[in-house]
């Protein structure tokens, strides 16, 4: 099967060198045939996308916006639209996830981005969402407004299905014209995206693009990074470092780099009747996207004390993941995912001889592993792909001093615990440099508004402008109307 | 005391026989394999974390295989590592960390070695004129290879073979000498060293614009990769640049697969394809696995190596290899290291994170 990648304004161009990536799972192959333009190619896209954002996209309402944003959304959630079933049966050869995850993490995920979604977005970081439309009164005097880049760049990463979508959907509300750059993992969503937006509204077509080029791409990446006013990059902190070696210090730079989350379960979540669905919740975030995400948990700090023990713990979580082994199996490895994966249990069961307390459990297929270790010793990351570590604790301060030194990687913390507890460990994690505290199970499912690596996403692309109190006092004395 | 001592009058003469039965091969592998669970305890312990104590195993197949960065982080020997004849170490280090290969005594080392090297190397010739391309044992007493390429000049060597590793790095007057004087007298001359000097050598030559036509019966050996210490090359240029710099036939450039954390090396029959065809001597066995399941890749199809080594009767007989490799006819296809995962998502991945971590503690 083959199939069309990514979104092109028309820039009376007819001979496109088309790039073809292949993906298979389970005998099914699906070719995504996309873009690579030439350097004045390239240069055409960004005149157009500029033109248009300053014409004709800062002529819609922020209101207009969300009507568009959400009509697309609507679609893309109605398992009956076209688009949604093309993403259902393309992204899970694509991305190697099972079916059910990638059709119930869509939906999960999509809600987040409906009419009430993105007007919380926008009361998040504004207040009053109207300054991106019109000059607005301020509590200190005079007036400001938000105006969006005419020109964002998103470089694109990863193959969690449809993450770009956070960044588009934030460039779109602060009304900016955009390229973006898909990752060679998932190459699909983002364009589906463009086009069902100008299926919607005709007159949106020339305000963004989604192309592909090679990473690294140092001509094409210069020539973007000249002329956009704002880039926000996905990716590894060296792909990300590179990126901005190269930025012009007019561009303003966003980097995403990867990120670290854990769990933290308290002996309160734990007793004989709540303590089987924690450890499911636990499960929960543990295979949505096989711990891809850069919210998906490594390890599981669970307290002593509750009448599940922490080791007890480690079991049940073992036996549920085994459970969605069979429901929902983990994506198929690559030679080298699997090597790594193989290795760090080999590693972990190495290590039981200097380290008696400890257990490895694991299937004979190694579709999962689970180290059970007795205190917090040393944080490191699993090796993802359903391998996770459960470790004992007794107070939330064991915990702390290992998590320290790895302050600009920390991102979610995964909680099950009483309002209390909740509220006195969000304050500990808040000084080692976490970002977003969420429940235990929806890890995966940032909720509409979060502030993504603890930055605003629409408040960070917009400039303000400012006509201050004075100006506006002074004017009254030129008016026709003096007396 | 005696019953190491037993272990290795049973391998030698294991060695000796021509045989490779593997009736023979298997017994021999599940004593040593008996003899290791019970002395070595950080591997006992491994083994039955896999619920694979001696009674439990049949076969040589299935006998826990440990991966070679275990012989960085624990003591794998069956004798107080204090009491090891040698210790070889590995060239590649995790923050800092070698590998560690303990000997009791090289007896079983050297005459796996010799054995092996005499067949797949000498080819029927009892000495010849040596030139090596890598530091001596004295420069580098924890250098399996150093071991290796001494044992080879010690027994194989004429008297005048010699080393042509400096300080200042390869000794090219001696070099073009010995080439010339080779040229010359037809006598065969042999260069034996790590890969990434004969990369130094192919510039050196380039840059003086120098070519040879060495005589018949000369030949090359080279092991270990370029390994960051030269640039890297496709192995179809780098064996038709040496074929052409220096006249001998690619059928003898031979190279020697072997590894610190084994005690017998495998060899190719020149490299006239790419990839060449790797093999070892009838106490060294190979499979090709999945590394998630542990089972055996159908013929043909790319795996993880897993040695089992009867040379290594202190250690592990067996062991899990970071190389990719497919199982041919008469042997096995090497086809590089499998390579370091990168993050797939935006989820860190465990080496960039100790990458960028360990950076953060140096700084």
């Amino acid at each position: 099967m083959r199939e069309i990648a990514g979104y092109l304004p028309d820039i009376g161009e007819t001979a496109l060198e088309m790039k073809v990536l292949t993906f298979s799972k389970k005998g099914e192959t699906v070719e995504a045939e996309i873009p690579l333009l030439t350097k004045e190619q390239i240069n055409r896209v960004i005149e157009k996308v500029k033109k248009a954002s300053e014409e004709v996209l800062k002529s819609f309402s922020v209101s207009d916006m969300i009507r568009i944003i959400d009509r697309a959304i609507e679609q893309l959630l109605d398992r009956h639209s076209p688009y949604r079933q093309k993403a259902e049966k393309l992204l899970p050869i694509v991305t190697g996830y099972d079916e059910e995850i990638i059709r119930l993490g869509l939906t999960s995920y999509l809600k987040t981005f409906r009419k009430k979604g993105l007007q919380r977005f926008l009361s998040e970081d504004f207040g009053n969402p109207l300054l991106l439309d019109d000059f607005q009164p301020c509590i200190k005097g005079g007036f400001s407004k938000a105006i969006g880049p005419n020109l964002i760049t998103h470089i694109w990463a990863g193959n969690v299905p449809a993450l770009p979508l956070w960044s588009f959907i934030s460039g779109l509300l602060v009304k900016a014209g955009m390229i973006g750059k898909v990752s060679s993992a998932e190459p699909f969503f983002s364009g589906w995206f463009a086009h069902l937006l100008v299926e919607i509204e005709p007159r949106l077509a020339d305000c963004f693009a989604v192309v592909w080029w090679k990473g690294g791409d140092e001509e094409r990446e210069q020539q973007l990074f000249e002329q956009s006013e704002v880039v926000i990059g996905y990716g590894g902190n060296e792909s990300l470092q590179s990126l901005q070696n190269r930025m012009p210090v007019t561009t303003r730079f966003l980097p995403f780099g990867h990120k670290i989350s854990f769990g933290t379960v308290s002996k309160s979540s734990l007793d004989s009747r709540k303590g089987w669905t924690t450890v499911h919740q636990a499960a929960l975030d543990v295979i949505r996207y096989d711990q891809q995400g850069c919210y998906s948990p490594h390890l599981f700090y669970v307290q002593e004390g509750g009448q599940v023990s922490p080791r007890d713990f480690a079991r049940f979580l073992a036996s549920e993941l085994e459970n969605f082994q069979t429901r929902h199996p983990r994506r198929e490895l690559s030679m080298e995912e699997s090597a790594a994966a193989a290795g760090w249990r080999q590693r972990e069961e190495l290590a039981l001889f200097s380290k008696p307390g400890h257990e490895v459990l694991g299937n004979g297929a190694n579709d999962w592993t689970v180290v059970y270790e007795e205190n917090p010793s040393s944080f490191m990351p699993s090796a993802l792909n359903r391998v996770v570590k459960v470790i004992a604790f007794r107070g939330i301060e064991d915990i702390l001093p290992t998590i320290a030194p790895y302050r600009s990687f920390l991102q979610t913390v995964g909680v099950a615990a009483s309002p209390a507890e909740l509220f006195l460990w969000a304050e500990q994690f808040a000084k080692m440099g976490v970002t977003r505290i969420a429940a235990l199970g929806s890890m995966t499912s940032p909720e509409a508004g979060w502030h993504h690596d603890g930055r605003f996403n629409l408040l960070d692309l917009v400039y303000m402008v400012d006509i201050e109190a004075a100006a506006e006092a002074s004017s009254e004395q030129f008016a026709p109307y003096v007396d | 005391m005696d019953q190491q001592q037993n272990i290795v009058i049973h391998i030698l003469e294991f060695m000796e026989s021509t045989s490779s039965e593997e009736k023979d091969f298997n017994e021999l592998a599940l004593r040593l394999y008996t003899y290791q669970y019970q002395n070595n305890l950080p591997y006992q312990s491994f083994c039955r974390q896999k619920g694979k104590t001696p009674r439990m195993i049949k076969s040589w197949k299935d006998i826990p295989a440990v991966p070679i960065t275990a012989f960085k982080n624990i003591t794998l020997s069956c004798i107080d590592p204090e009491k090891a004849e040698a210790v070889f170490m590995t060239s590649g280090t995790t923050q800092g960390v070698k590998g560690k290969h303990f000997h009791p005594d090289l007896r079983i080392y050297d005459q796996s070695m010799t054995s092996n090297f005499k067949n797949r190397f000498m080819q029927g010739v009892d000495r010849i004129r040596m030139g090596i391309l890598f530091p001596t044992e004295e420069e580098m007493p924890n250098s399996s290879l150093a071991h290796y390429l001494s044992l080879a000049v010690q027994e194989f060597g004429t008297a005048e073979s010699h080393y042509l590793l400096t300080e200042q790095g390869i000794d090219i007057d001696r070099l073009l000498s010995e080439l010339q004087r080779a040229e010359e007298t037809g006598e065969p001359y042999a260069l034996l060293g790590a890969s990434y000097s004969f990369v130094h050598l192919l510039e050196e030559l380039t840059r003086r614009g120098k070519t040879f036509s060495l005589p018949s019966g000369s030949r090359v050996l080279d092991t270990g990769g370029f390994k960051n210490q030269s640039k890297e090359m496709e192995l179809a240029e780098f064996y038709r640049l040496l074929s052409s710099a220096l006249g001998i036939e690619r059928s003898a450039c031979i190279n020697m697969y072997g590894m610190t954390e084994l005690s017998t090396q495998f060899y190719d029959s020149g490299n006239e394809t790419i990839p060449s065809i790797k093999s070892g001597p009838h106490w060294i066995r190979t499979r090709v696995i999945n590394p998630l399941t542990g089972e055996e890749m159908p013929k043909g199809e790319q795996g993880v190596l897993v040695h089992c080594d009867l040379g290594n009767f202190n250690s592990v007989t067996t062991i899990l290899t970071e190389d990719m490799g497919m199982e041919t006819e008469n042997g096995f296809l090497l086809l590089g290291r499998v390579q370091g995962t990168e993050a797939k998502g935006c989820s860190i991945a465990a080496e960039e994170f100790i990458k960028t971590a360990s950076k953060g503690a140096s700084e």
